[in-house]
């Protein structure tokens, strides 16, 4: 049994020898370059465009604007449910008259290198009749706000309202009401995205690399795009540089590139710039809270009343609303409050689209959350951890029914000891034991919070499992793999069932060429989907195996076992036959064991191959955590230091521990950056201010505390066959909760830290006078 | 615009090859010369993504130019791995999980190998300070930081 | 982010490089070690016609010392200098503030005159500079001017080089036996400084001060000299306290960089803290070497 083992990964060597090959490696014959010429403005009519002078340019191919796209093209889709219509607020590949956003595609220029078509983007002239900005979503909602779109600003607003919030705030004994914000920032992969298409226009062929996540959904995506058969289009996924949810989206430049390489009949690439990719990927977070929670004398949580305002930026695009949408069905939290109540609204403004990022919509509730929960265990003069334990939903309530939905999906908490894990979880860092308040001036806090992640969303995952002739297994799936281990995992879940040692199983992923239907990879869904519809494939190859030895030898499948890669009979010391010599004889026209028909055509075998779909639970599994930390602060500058961090959760069953630390420790990274260093800022006139990463600051090396995990395999969930539950997402969700708590312990304060990120400066305002 | 006829060793092997001024050497080794394990995150010096060996010393690609290189020795991560399976520092990143997309991962190589081409019994300070200007958004550092002193461990024992 | 297109020269010798910078006019500019402008020619903030590159001019990458002098050729890397003794020993201030300066692939290419030509005003080597009032060595066609480092940066990316110049050395008085300490706050390591503080002690033989010097940087376009600080810690044995009462004479209107995310109003509250740093760790430096 390989499940469970704690094995270095099978993919790690083409990395470490610089062998990985990502989109920017690869080329073809005629290969030419593509640039997206994007609009400098954030909001600004197109009189006109005159390429003709980059056009003389030598070396350049094609200029294409929105002239040049048929003029029945819709906008890009939004691929999932959404709370309203929001189709008024779609983008289209190019901007048409009118543009929404610095970044937006206007035009691609294609040329023999990517510095003449930079060169020739010097030379289109584009009659611009720029219009007001508007950066703030309150100002976008203002009656006299210059409508971005012609269905206004206000693209949704919405909301639930469960139990009855007024009464429990009118009999409260406690009550909070806190502001919360969380700053615009996003995913940003080490690898910007890229793709090169090319079209055999004879047999009307188009192949696309670079694309990645939902290669399956997007490819549909194009042909409808492109007026063209699902299957003459082939999305290829190469090795890929991170995703964290942002990359891989159906993108305006998903469909210009492969547009370009059909319209110029040549192979196009396209690799992202680092400047580009700022103002075009989708952003993320970007988020107010205005919470008021309410509890009783004792302690219990009786209601929890929130507004909501998502920025959406300039367009809708494929993830919807999913990002506010996620925040408001999961509010609540671990916690067993029935009155739940919460506005949301959602506004357009002249800035980048959103989309989603590492734990979308979870990061910010939890933070909006267990600040709050922290602010009424201060109010209430009772201790912060004993405040939640008295509200978590106990074991004998699962499943917890939130009663609210998501992209259509209900809120369910599938499964979970919260309150076991939680003391586990104090327990295991020693959340009790006494520290020093004080070290050299600076200030020591604790923190700690709770949350539910939710994982394995999405309709459905599939596999084909096939076993060649020397009994090398490949695993063809139909999700993706950006760099999060799949190629090992994977490759565990075949291996403990059919006995082939991970070496000799290799994983083919992320190509409809190679598999029909694909769900792709987001939610930490692969685990939980995939690794389900592997165990069946598995199984089906070991059922198979049997048979057909049976078949053959004469012996009855119960006499039979799979293991070491070959079948054998109970007692015997050789084995009857190797799984190798099964998929041989299986393999249609093999006359070994199937003799040729001497008179009519009979159906042949299939070979030792099995395909297995499976449908997920709409409502996913859901993960229990809580991320604990001690930070110092420097009262007199705003200075902090993280010392610890720790992560404890209940996973179900883990298929790789090395893997699941590692998903835990760098979402840990990932939620620090947001807390305390990235943002994507813009200036009142609507341009991008932290446009390089000079100025838009992920962690280095020093800005990471030790990070210790406490991963529990507890409660299995019931709605997966391996019992698992996605980890991608924990390690993020909760950091900017544990640490803003932890902040204001060390200073004792009751101001401040609700807005992210976590400057020096924005410390320091939260320091008490008396302290400074 | 004047093209250069630009000669180095990249490496162990002598190369010739004509560039553009604005070529960057990062650039040259990736699409002149095929050694796309070097990779590019920023092209503005940041990332580290690119970061190569040039004379023995830690360089980015993507700040020098290709014209820069005449006469240089360069080592990238193609020439920093063995023939055959991985290296010292490879294989302890390997056993520490200290990759995930791969993509920092070449100049993560390189900063170590010459960290420890300098120092092979560098302390966590040194082991960090070499890396400080090696972005990863993936790990979080910790397990790239646990193979470096597994490393200086390892050549410890073997003296 | 491809550089627009530009023609490339490699002079072997000041001479050249200064014949070059004549005959090819305005559109010229010089390339040192390249970690700030390479990044601008990407952009296309910086499109210079002509590179006259001064990586093979080995005249301008020496450390030497002469008498109390020491010669720092403008194109010394900076971990060349981070990792010399002479520089360790003779301007310790030199060595704590290029700790700070990038990371060590930054460092292994970029100069020391690259990074004081570039006149950033957060960057550690104009602030060094200014607290060992070092001299700066121009060379043109016409001769040589030499600048005191008080007058060489004149503002946010604006120094006293005129055309036709090439920063060729900086001459600073050696300084032994003195403590020194570069502190600085900046939200990432190797990044560039809210606020950053240089500061120079040396002990009379009962172990008060002798002399200080302190400097303070990236709050204003120019780094910032208080000398009026100094002044009043001289004969004094240094504690939190004697600091902190000196430090209330730091002259606050001086700072001047008032941004939306980095307010005025709180690089004055920590502009002193990186002093009071800077200034009890270079004292307790510069105790050390009287044991």
């Amino acid at each position: 049994m390989t499940i469970g083992a704690r094995i270095p990964r099978v993919e790690d060597a083409r990395f470490l020898r610089g062998e990985g090959r990502y989109v920017a490696d690869l080329a073809m014959p005629f290969m030419v370059e593509a640039y997206v010429l994007r609009s400098p403005y954030p909001h600004a009519i197109i009189r006109s465009i005159d390429a003709s002078e980059a056009l003389k340019l030598e070396g350049v191919e094609a200029v294409f604007t929105a002239a040049d796209v048929p003029a029945d093209l819709g906008p890009i889709v939004c691929r999932i449910p959404t709370h309203g219509d929001l189709s008024p607020y779609l983008q289209h590949p190019l901007a048409q008259d009118r543009v929404r956003y610095v970044g937006e595609p206007i035009a691609v220029i294609v040329a023999k290198s990517r510095a003449i078509c930079e060169d020739a983007a010097e030379l289109v002239e584009i009659d611009f009749d720029p219009l007001p900005a508007i950066t703030s979503p309150y100002r976008a909602i203002e009656p006299n706000a210059e409508p971005i779109h012609e269905a206004g600003n206000l693209a949704g607003d919405w909301g639930f309202d469960l139990g009855n919030v007024e009464e429990a705030l009118k009999s409260a004994a406690y009550t909070v009401q806190e502001s919360f914000s969380v700053q615009r920032h996003t995913a940003m992969p080490m690898e910007t995205r890229g793709l090169l298409a090319s079209y055999d226009r004879g047999r009307n062929l188009l192949e696309v690399h670079g694309a990645t996540k939902v290669v399956h959904t997007n490819r549909n995506m194009l042909a409808g795009m492109l007026g063209m058969s699902e299957q003459d289009i082939r999305l290829v996924e190469p090795d890929v540089g991170g995703s964290f949810g942002a990359r891989g989206e159906f993108y305006p430049e998903d469909f210009l590139i492969p547009f370009a390489a059909k319209r110029l009949c040549k192979p196009v690439r396209w690799i992202e710039d680092r400047v580009e990719h700022f103002g075009a990927i989708n952003h993320s977070r970007d988020s107010d809270f205005v919470v008021t929670v309410a509890a009783d004398e004792n302690g219990i949580i009786t209601a929890f009343d929130v507004k909501l305002v998502t920025d959406m930026g300039g367009y809708i695009r494929t993830h919807g609303d999913v990002v506010p949408s996620h925040a408001a069905a999961c509010f609540p939290g671990p916690y067993k409050v029935r009155n739940y109540r919460i506005n949301t609204k959602t506004v357009m403004t002249n800035k980048t689209p959103t989309g989603t990022y590492r734990a979308p919509g979870m990061f910010e509730a939890n933070f909006a959350r267990e600040r709050a929960i922290d602010r009424l265990a201060d109010k209430m003069g009772l201790e912060r951890a004993e405040l939640r334990r008295r509200n978590l939903i106990p074991a004998e309530m699962m499943p917890w029914h939130v009663g609210t939905e998501s992209v259509k999906r209900p809120t369910i908490f599938d499964s979970g000891d919260y309150p076991a894990v939680f003391e586990k979880a104090l327990a295991g860092y020693g959340w009790d034991a006494p520290f020093e308040r004080e070290e050299n001036g600076w200030l020591r806090g604790r923190g700690l919070c709770a949350f539910v992640e939710p994982s394995g969303l999405g309709a459905f995952e599939g596999v084909r499992l096939e076993v060649d002739q020397r009994g090398n297994v490949t695993i063809f799936s139909g999700s993706s793999n950006q760099g999060q281990g799949h190629e090992t995992v994977l490759a565990q879940i075949v291996s403990s069932i059919i006995d082939v040692p991970v070496e000799k199983i290799a994983v083919r992923h992320g190509d409809t060429g190679i598999i029909t239907f694909g769900g792709g990879t987001y939610a930490s869904r692969t685990a939980v989907l995939c690794g389900e519809a592997l165990y069946n494939a598995s199984h089906g190859i070991r059922d198979k195996a049997l048979k057909t030895a049976s078949a053959k030898f004469n012996i009855p499948v119960e006499e039979l076992e799979l293991r070491e890669g070959a079948v054998w009979q109970a007692g015997k010391n050789e084995p009857l036959i190797t799984l190798g010599g099964i998929a041989r004889i299986l393999m249609p026209g093999n006359p070994e064991f199937l003799k040729p028909p001497s008179d009519k055509n009979i159906p042949d075998h299939d070979g030792l191959v099995v395909t297995s779909y499976i449908r997920g639970v709409p409502g996913g599994t859901w993960a229990f955590a809580v991320h604990i930390a001690d930070v110092l602060v420097d009262p007199r500058t705003g200075e902090t230091k993280v010392e610890k961090y720790f992560v404890a959760c209940d996973v179900g069953r883990q298929l790789n521990p090395l893997i699941v630390e590692g998903q835990l420790i760098g979402g840990v990274a990932q939620g620090l950056g947001g807390t305390f260093l990235e943002e994507l800022t813009y200036s009142e006139d609507g341009q991008l201010t932290t446009g390089t990463f000079a100025d838009y600051m992920m962690p280095n090396v020093y800005n990471m505390p030790p990070v210790s995990t406490l991963v529990l395999e507890d409660v299995k969930p019931e709605g997966n066959v391996l019992g698992v539950k996605g980890v991608g997402e924990i390690g993020p969700s909760g950091v900017a909760a544990a640490i803003g708590n932890a902040i204001a312990d060390a200073l004792k304060s009751n101001t401040g830290l609700n807005i992210l990120p976590f400057t020096p400066e924005r410390v320091l305002s939260a320091v008490p006078t008396v302290t400074r | 615009m004047t093209l250069h006829q630009v000669s180095f060793t990249v490496n162990g092997k002598k190369v010739s090859v004509e560039v553009e001024p604005r070529q960057t050497l990062a650039d040259v080794l990736r699409g002149q010369l095929g050694l796309t394990g070097t990779h590019l995150g920023c092209e503005h010096g940041v990332c580290g993504a690119c970061t190569i060996i040039v004379n023995g010393e830690p360089a980015r690609g993507c700040l020098m130019l290709g014209v820069q290189a005449e006469g240089a020795e360069i080592l990238t991560v193609e020439g920093a791995s063995p023939d055959e399976g991985l290296s010292l520092i490879q294989e302890a990143l390997r056993e520490f999980h200290g990759l995930q997309c791969g993509f920092c991962t070449p100049g993560m190589v390189m900063a170590l190998h010459h960290l420890f081409s300098v120092n092979t019994s560098p302390t966590e300070e040194e082991i960090k300070e070499a890396i400080s200007g090696q972005l990863c958004r993936c790990t979080g550092y910790q397990g790239i930081v646990n193979a470096a002193k597994a490393v200086a461990q390892r050549l410890q024992a073997q003296q | 982010m491809k550089p627009a297109p530009f023609e490339y020269f490699a002079p072997r010798t000041l001479d050249e490089a200064l014949d070059l910078l004549e005959s090819e006019g305005s559109e010229a500019r010089v390339i040192a070690g390249g970690q700030s402008l390479v990044p601008m020619l990407a952009l296309r903030l910086a499109r210079p016609e002509v590179l006259i590159d001064l990586n093979r001019i080995p005249e301008l990458s020496r450390i030497r010392q002469e008498g109390s002098t020491i010669h720092i050729g403008a194109m010394t890397r900076q971990a060349h200098a981070l990792a010399s003794s002479l520089v360790f020993e003779q301007l310790p201030l030199l060595h704590y503030g290029l700790q700070n300066v990038g990371h060590p692939p930054t460092r292994a290419r970029g100069t020391l005159g690259g990074s004081l030509s570039h006149a950033d005003p957060a960057a550690e080597t104009p602030a060094v500079m200014l607290a060992y009032k070092a001299d700066m060595v121009l060379k043109s066609k016409q001769g040589e001017r030499i600048i005191p480092a008080d007058e060489f940066t004149l503002g946010t990316f604006d120094t006293a080089i005129e055309p036709g110049e090439i920063l060729a050395e900086i001459r600073v008085q050696a300084k032994p036996n003195e403590g020194a300490a570069l502190v600085e706050l900046s939200r990432r390591k190797g990044d560039f400084a809210m606020a950053s503080a240089a500061a120079r002690v040396s002990l009379a033989a009962d172990g008060t001060c002798a002399e200080a010097h302190l400097i303070v940087g990236a709050v204003a376009p120019v780094p910032l000299r208080f000398d009026a600080v100094t002044d009043a810690l001289k004969g004094q044995k240094f504690s939190e306290a004697v600091v902190r009462e000196a430090l209330e004479l730091m002259d606050l209107e001086l700072f001047e960089f008032d941004n939306e995310d980095i307010s005025l109003e709180y690089r004055r509250k920590i502009g002193p803290v990186m002093a009071e740093r800077a200034l009890l760790q270079a004292f307790k430096r510069a105790e050390g070497m009287q044991k």
